[in-house]
């Protein structure tokens, strides 16, 4: 379905991601004031909802996070949680807003501290009254089968996992806001500790902190505050995971290939006009496999178009080109928002040292949520399209 | 669901689920229930009730094969907090169209997809007065 009218992205801000001593409502209120001034925003009224993603630092968390600058008591706001999907949900919450008409500005953010909260040395885990947990799934886990059964069927190397990891840690060599970046070779990543096999350390996207946010308005909106480079929201799409009891194959992604779907549907933009993507490269397989779903190659072609240089620099379309969540970590409330204030800045031509020349359409795409019989609970996806 | 999170709640229990998992007390093989929709026919494992096909809330339970093909599985080396490592976990394929998500009794690096493996019953974790919770696994077959 068409969005009902034109909305466009004013401004977007995001922390440095990584270890973080601030907690999340800190970076939260960074993120968030540097969309709203990069908006040409100057007066806390003209925002008329806001919408906040995060996942483990509690209840209220926008109201939390946007009291002191004064957001509160002027916007509705709604917190939104759906695992590592809630940052891209408050921004499409917030694009809905403006989509039907209910508000001219809104405001979509995630945040998330994870490290000043948790326990170091284990895993992530779905929840306890879920029927996989209790036998011991864990999400690495769960990436660690979909990749022993993409090796067993392609003939796929754990040295070929591993070059997606300097890929996109390759991309992320200039990023200010990037954790893990740089040159690491093949052998550090295939050698560093062993999570699940063939999961290693390097293979897994580090449990950070961090923020994202995004700004949205009307057309007449960014005319009136004056932003000079707008950039149209061309999709914005959420799904749900369909239940499954039954073999399936799990080299395949079918919530990821239902969502973008819809969203080349919506957007008219097929993946052949797509210039960067950011995907849930929580773990190397993942982006392998979405090269499939995303219908970038055909069935069983990923790993040629990996080998080949088509995902990066010079290739069909830069997938990860901030160096994607295997370079910023994971602070899963917040992943999602950054991801699309990533992609914004791209299309901006405001990466010095990581900018994909001349973009125009940037997507992206997060997942969420361990839930047994689905292949991932959510997933949300953007489409950003460059000027008027 | 409901009935599991009550189970997680009692610090005793040593058995994870009946309505899962029968171990017969005539010592003959352990097997999983599978529940077939008296309405509609399907066949679900674990009991989604009502059915999801049909809303029928009347099952039969049908004993399910205790071998399969192991689709895929991980040895887990970081895992879950208070579970030991290595661990492995899999997803077994039954003859009646069923997936499995289970740990495998045996050697981390021994399994291989495709594999047949068996029913087992085993340990998964330890409850809250460090006594073993037993639950349906699967073994090599030879194993
Ligand atoms: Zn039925």
């Amino acid at each position: 379905m068409k969005l009902p009218r034109e909305v466009y992205i004013a401004g977007v801000g995001e922390t440095v991601f990584g270890k973080r001593k601030e907690d999340f409502e800190i970076l939260g209120r960074q993120a968030a004031f540097e969309a709203i001034k990069t908006s040409k925003i100057d007066r806390p009224d003209v925002i008329q909802s806001a919408y906040c993603g995060n996942a483990t630092n509690g209840m209220v968390t926008g109201q939390t996070i946007l009291k002191d600058i004064g957001l509160v008591g002027k916007a509705s706001m709604v917190n939104v949680e759906s695992a590592c999907s809630a940052g891209a949900m408050a921004v499409h919450m917030a694009i809905k807003d403006v989509a039907y008409g209910i508000t001219e500005c809104s405001l979509g953010l995630g945040a998330e501290n994870h490290t000043l909260h948790r326990e170091t040395g284990t895993a992530f885990t779905p929840a306890m009254n879920d029927i996989e947990t209790v036998h011991g799934a864990v999400m690495t886990g769960k990436y660690s089968m979909r990749a022993t059964r993409y090796m067993y069927e392609t003939g796929a190397t754990i040295e070929d996992l591993a070059m997606i990891t300097v890929k996109n840690r390759g991309h992320a060599t200039n990023n200010p806001y990037a954790w893990f970046k740089g040159k690491v070779s093949v052998e550090e990543v295939v050698n560093s500790r062993m999570i699940a096999y063939p999961m290693t350390l390097h293979q897994c996207c580090g449990i950070a902190d961090g923020a994202g946010a995004v700004v949205v308005c009307s057309k007449d909106m960014i005319k009136k505050l004056g932003v000079d480079k707008p950039v149209r929201v061309a999709g914005s799409v959420v799904t749900s995971g369909p239940y499954h009891n039954r073999p399936r194959d799990i080299t395949g992604d079918d919530i990821t290939e239902a969502t973008s779907d819809l969203l080349y549907e919506q957007s008219g933009i097929g993946p052949e006009d797509v210039d960067i993507v950011e995907l849930h490269d929580a773990f190397t397989i993942a982006e392998l496999l979405y090269y499939e779903c995303m219908r970038f190659c055909k069935r069983g072609e990923g790993l040629q178009f990996l080998r080949d240089g088509q995902s990066t620099h010079g290739g069909k379309c830069v997938f990860s080109a901030r160096g994607g969540m295997l370079s910023y970590g994971h602070p899963i409330g917040a992943s999602g928002a950054a991801q699309i204030a990533a992609n914004v800045k791209q299309l901006r031509g405001e990466c010095p040292g990581y900018q994909v020349e001349g973009a125009k359409v940037a997507m992206s795409h997060v997942t969420g949520g361990g839930l047994s019989g689905t292949e991932h609970a959510a997933c949300t996806m953007h489409m950003l399209v460059r000027g008027w | 669901m409901a009935k599991e999170e009550k189970k997680q709640r009692d610090p005793d229990i040593t058995f994870f689920h009946p309505d899962l998992l029968e171990v017969p007390e005539d010592c003959s093989s352990p097997f999983l229930k599978g529940y077939r929709c008296k309405s509609c026919g399907q066949l679900d494992f674990p009991n989604l009730n009502p059915c999801p096909n049909c809303w029928g809330e009347e099952f039969e339970i049908v004993p399910l094969s205790r071998r399969g093909k192991l689709y895929s599985y991980a040895d887990i080396f970081i895992g879950q907090p208070g579970l030991q490592t290595p661990y492995i976990i899999g997803y077994v394929d039954l003859p009646e169209n069923l997936r499995i998500f289970a740990m495998l009794d045996g050697e981390v690096g021994s399994f291989q997809c495709g594999e047949e493996v068996e029913l087992t019953v085993g340990e998964i974790r330890k409850n809250r007065d460090g006594l073993p919770i037993l639950s349906y696994k699967f073994k090599k077959v030879n194993g």
